[in-house]
């Protein structure tokens, strides 16, 4: 039986529209990388999260604002669909400047972006706060930090539940998912696309292309830009520590499970998926900075991810021109946007509608032809 | 950050541990000139064999005969001219351009090293064992029970009930004995057509009668003195509220019980692959050894001046270590500045006997193959115990899909305590292969991460500066 | 428990070591761990994050089960450090325990 559609991915993106997908009836193949592939599904900070999105293009925060906002109920149902606890949490959260000169700038930013959107003037709430203010949410703030800009849209939850909660879903509506099923090359066939793998084949009426990194190399060869690069992002966990009611910061967050995730770098290394002792001792220099506290607390892992970035960092959803049917879906916000992917992106994809719904978020933005 | 912007300091060579292998190394490389750096985690050289042999704490009748020879080496290495640290943790280790980058934490600080060769001597660990409430206070490991009695003289106050497959399981009872407090039983594991092996193997069996006849004269004194042995058993529990109090056992099909205050178990070492892993290098799976081992040529070298030796490349013993620790001396002498005809002879003979050695270990390694697999274990076996989630929790999530150990990790948290997968990283292995039927080397282990040991965040931050490799 | 051998190669020296504030005299050549099996026992050691009673399993720095706090720093693997007198050892300690309140330095 032939499927609706393939997916070439089973990160969090492509699993969410899988699961938006097979919601909607429709018969979906996964196709999965090795278990040692790149997987920023596997790396990131789990953050839900407003603050900073769209600086330079206010439809990608009003974007932000809508997944979000659907995220209580996107997590309720996967809960009950899949028995999995998600440690989901939207009880705002602080993004710190360690000092006024970054304090300022941040200030500025959000209004600039304001002042461009409406619906963000009215919608996207945020307010500065200094260390006074900030320390009922922030118990243990350090002295050398200066406040922060605090939202109540931005949470928190488990990258890795969720993964796993969109693969058990996904499996109980029925979607076939293939493990360690790298896809050689994507091609047209007569009546829909053929995904060459290493062994065989797989064949769907349309296909989309949720690769990641992967999307440089195969979402070409169907018209599609996947014009992305890697960039780096190093990480550090704690040992478990007693739960304290800190918001989560993009810089650091206590998780469902008490370690300290530490993180926020942001490194252009190609493809290297290594940690550096220089930036392990930024980072735990930063968050004794933040947190004092932690200084005899252990590190347990330090990691690094490979953030799936496009040119100006805003995602990018394609519909092919040449080869109608096959799709592109890249963002660096897997996580924020899951409850969108599966809901508002499965939704235009199955209608056949992203090149008119989600058009500023075409590869053509980046392709404008030079004026005369 | 601390404000001295130290750059790092220099080794030419250094070696990670101070057991018989690294003894042997830095001892060779000492008396070729060359004076190694040693880090070891211990404050006080012998490794996990050797322990506390400087200041012995128990009577050489009871720890055995074999810890003299401990003390010879240990001699040696201290009149060696060998930059030796104890207490240092070798928390960072990473290739850099054709040598490598090292963090060591002493006293609370941290401080990188740079070595151009890198001989590796970390050891080996005793084989995980979970059974049912493995995770009771009052269930050890043989090997903990070694570490008490080398170390402080310690024993237990009663008598101790031992468990599981393998040499060290007799030697244990045997200086229990010597020391006059005996287990009250040992329940061997080994299924019994393992134990006719030797038989069936007459060769290998005397290229290990040495060890074939100490474990018997071992088994014979502790039954003449009263030590059950029981055998033939296929499942194990520990049982008790807060402490073990019981321990349950099926021999040929019939659940026995047994008041139990402490059980001793042990099946077995395999290689501390951590930092191997962590390195990068390749590994693959050993049918007979039953774990992964770093893959090494035949100089034990396992990538450019990088040598592997002793049991955390290969469980071969402590003689085997030493032989290992001097043939990579040799290496890296070689490699310095060439050897001399008699240096040449000392390699080769030293070859020929790990060769001869090594075969009697395979004889060992297909009598003691660990028992009780994993998967055949109940489903409320805790597997990782840091994260305290059993078989059945490892089970479930490979039904949502994680059909790799790295996705395994993420599904569960199953190694992602402060052990850091030393204790489940292998069993998880192991059950993924099961459960997909694919072998262990097709399923692979899970991601090492660094740091490789213990490090505070204060540790961290304040550490002298690292070179920033970017500038 | 664990006891002393009743003869031993040589009599070592003592150390003071406070156990939950109480004084005991220990081996010199222990670790924190070994003192702790030897003085307090495996019952009551430590508690895990579940809420279960933990106690030291391998003795050789890889189990991370003698996790015990050692002069105020908790989570110490008690296996690996050495006794020290005045040493001070805290037991049954759940995991990890500075909390915000300690310090904003």
């Amino acid at each position: 039986m032939r499927q609706d559609f393939f997916i070439v991915g089973g990160g969090v993106v492509g699993m969410a529209i899988a699961y938006g997908l097979a919601r909607a009836g429709q018969g979906v193949t996964v196709l999965d990388a090795n278990d040692t592939a790149f997987r920023a599904s596997r790396g990131n900070a789990g953050l839900t999260w407003v603050q900073g999105k769209g600086v330079g293009m206010p439809s990608y925060a009003e974007m932000s604002l809508d997944s979000v906002q659907a995220w209580p109920s996107f997590a309720l149902e996967l809960q009950q669909r899949t028995g999995l606890e998600l440690e989901y949490e939207r009880r705002g959260g602080v993004d710190l400047c360690l000092d006024e000169e970054e304090a300022h700038a941040r200030r500025t930013e959000y209004r600039e972006l304001q002042a461009q959107s409406e619906r963000l003037r009215r919608d996207f709430h945020w307010e500065y706060l200094d260390r006074e203010q900030l320390l009922p949410f922030l118990p243990g703030l350090g002295k050398r930090v200066a406040g922060g800009t605090w939202s109540p849209h931005d949470g928190h939850c488990n990258p890795l539940y969720l993964l796993r909660a969109l693969h058990a879903a996904c499996r109980r509506l029925g979607v076939d998912i293939r493990q360690a099923t790298p896809v050689e090359n994507l091609a047209r066939t007569e009546s829909g696309f053929r995904a060459t793998l290493r062994e065989g084949h797989v064949e769907a009426e349309r296909c989309i292309v949720a690769a990641g990194l992967g999307a440089k190399r195969l979402a070409p060869q169907l018209g599609l830009s996947g014009d992305v690069f890697p960039l780096r992002g190093q990480m550090l966990i704690t040992e478990r520590m007693p739960r304290v009611e800190q918001l989560p910061t993009p810089q650091i967050r206590q998780t469902a499970t008490g370690g300290y995730l530490i993180g926020d770098t942001h490194e252009r290394v190609g493809h290297d998926k290594g940690v550096t002792l220089p930036m392990l001792q930024t980072l735990a220099d930063k968050a004794v900075r933040i947190f004092p506290f932690l200084r005899s607390t252990r590190l347990v892992r330090a990691w690094a991810a490979l953030r799936v970035m496009t040119p100006d960092g805003y995602p990018l959803y394609e519909r092919s021109m040449t080869h109608p049917g096959a799709y592109n879906v890249n963002c660096h916000s897997g996580i924020t946007l899951a409850a969108f992917h599966a809901d508002g992106l499965a939704q235009a994809i199955l209608n056949d509608r992203i090149h008119t719904h989600f058009s500023q978020f075409s590869g053509a933005r980046f392709h404008v032809p030079s004026t005369p | 950050m601390s404000e001295n912007s130290t750059s790092s300091q220099v080794a030419e060579v250094a070696i990670i541990g101070a057991g018989p292998s690294g003894l042997a190394a830095a001892t060779r490389l000492a008396k070729a000139g060359l004076k190694p750096v040693v880090f070891d985690l211990n404050a006080a050289p012998g490794g996990q064999v050797y322990r506390q042999v400087e200041s012995p704490q128990a009577d050489l009748r009871v720890t055995g005969i074999d810890y003299r020879l401990g003390q010879r080496v240990v001699e040696a290495f201290r009149r060696a001219r060998v930059d030796y640290r104890p207490d240092s943790r070798v928390w960072w280790v990473q290739r850099v351009d054709a040598g490598f980058e090292l963090g060591v934490l002493h006293e609370g600080r941290s401080a990188v090293w740079r070595a151009r060769r890198l001989i590796l001597c970390h050891g080996a660990m005793e084989r995980p064992f979970p059974f049912p409430g493995w995770q009771l206070p009052g269930v050890m490991t043989a090997g903990a029970a070694q570490v008490l009695l080398k170390q402080g003289g310690l024993l237990p106050e009663d008598a101790p009930i031992l468990v599981g497959s393998g040499p060290l399981i007799y030697l244990l009872g045997w200086q229990y004995l010597q020391a006059g407090r005996p287990p009250t039983c040992i329940l061997d594991l080994t299924p019994r057509h393992q134990w006719r092996l030797p038989l069936r193997q007459p060769v290998k069996a005397w290229h290990a009668r040495g060890y074939l006849f100490k474990g018997l004269k071992m088994m014979l004194a502790l039954k003449r003195a009263g030590v059950a042995i029981e055998r033939d058993i296929d499942a194990l529990e520990a049982i008790g509220d807060k402490v073990l109090e019981q321990i349950r056992y099926r021999q040929r099909g019939h659940w026995k019980q047994r008041p139990a205050s402490l059980l001793l178990s042990h099946v077995g070492v395999v290689p501390e692959t951590h930092l191997t892993r962590s390195l990068g290098l390749t590994h693959r799976w050993h049918a007979e050894q039953q774990s992964f081992l770093p893959v090494r040529d035949d100089t034990l070298s396992a990538d450019e001046n990088l040598w592997v030796v002793g049991d955390g490349a290969a469980i071969g013993g402590a003689v085997n270590a030493m032989r290992e620790g001097t043939l990579s001396a040799l290496e890296v002498i070689a490699s310095h500045h060439g050897l001399t005809k008699e240096e040449r002879d000392e390699r080769d003979g030293l070859r020929r006997e790990r060769a001869r050695d090594l075969c009697a270990r395979q004889l060992l390694d297909a009598m003691f193959l660990p028992p009780l697999n994993i998967d055949a274990m109940p489903e409320e076996t805790i597997i990782c115990r840091c994260e305290a989630l059993t078989r059945g929790d490892l089970d479930q999530a490979i039904s949502d899909g994680a059909e790799g150990p790295n996705q395994l990790k993420a599904f569960t948290r199953c190694g992602m305590g402060p052990c850091q997968g030393r204790q489940c990283s292998l069993n998880a292995t192991l059950l993924l292969s099961r459960r997909l039927a694919q072998t262990p080397d097709q399923i692979g282990q899970w991601q090492i991460r660094p740091p490789v040991q213990t490090i505070t965040l204060g540790e961290l931050a304040t550490s002298s500066m690292v070179e920033n490799r970017a500038t | 428990m664990f006891r002393r051998l009743p003869e031993t190669a040589s009599d070592s020296a003592e150390v003071t070591l406070w156990v939950d504030g109480e004084p005991r005299q220990v081996g010199a050549t222990l670790s924190v761990a070994a003192a702790l099996l030897q003085q307090h026992g495996w019952a009551e050691y430590r508690l895990h994050h579940d809420g279960t009673p933990r106690a030291p399993l391998c003795m050789m720095g890889v189990c991370h089960d003698c996790l015990i706090t050692i002069d105020g720093e908790p989570n110490r693997q008690g296996c690996l450090v050495i006794v020290k007198d005045g040493m001070r050892i805290e037991t049954q300690m759940p995991a990890a325990q500075p909390t915000p309140g300690a310090s904003t330095g």
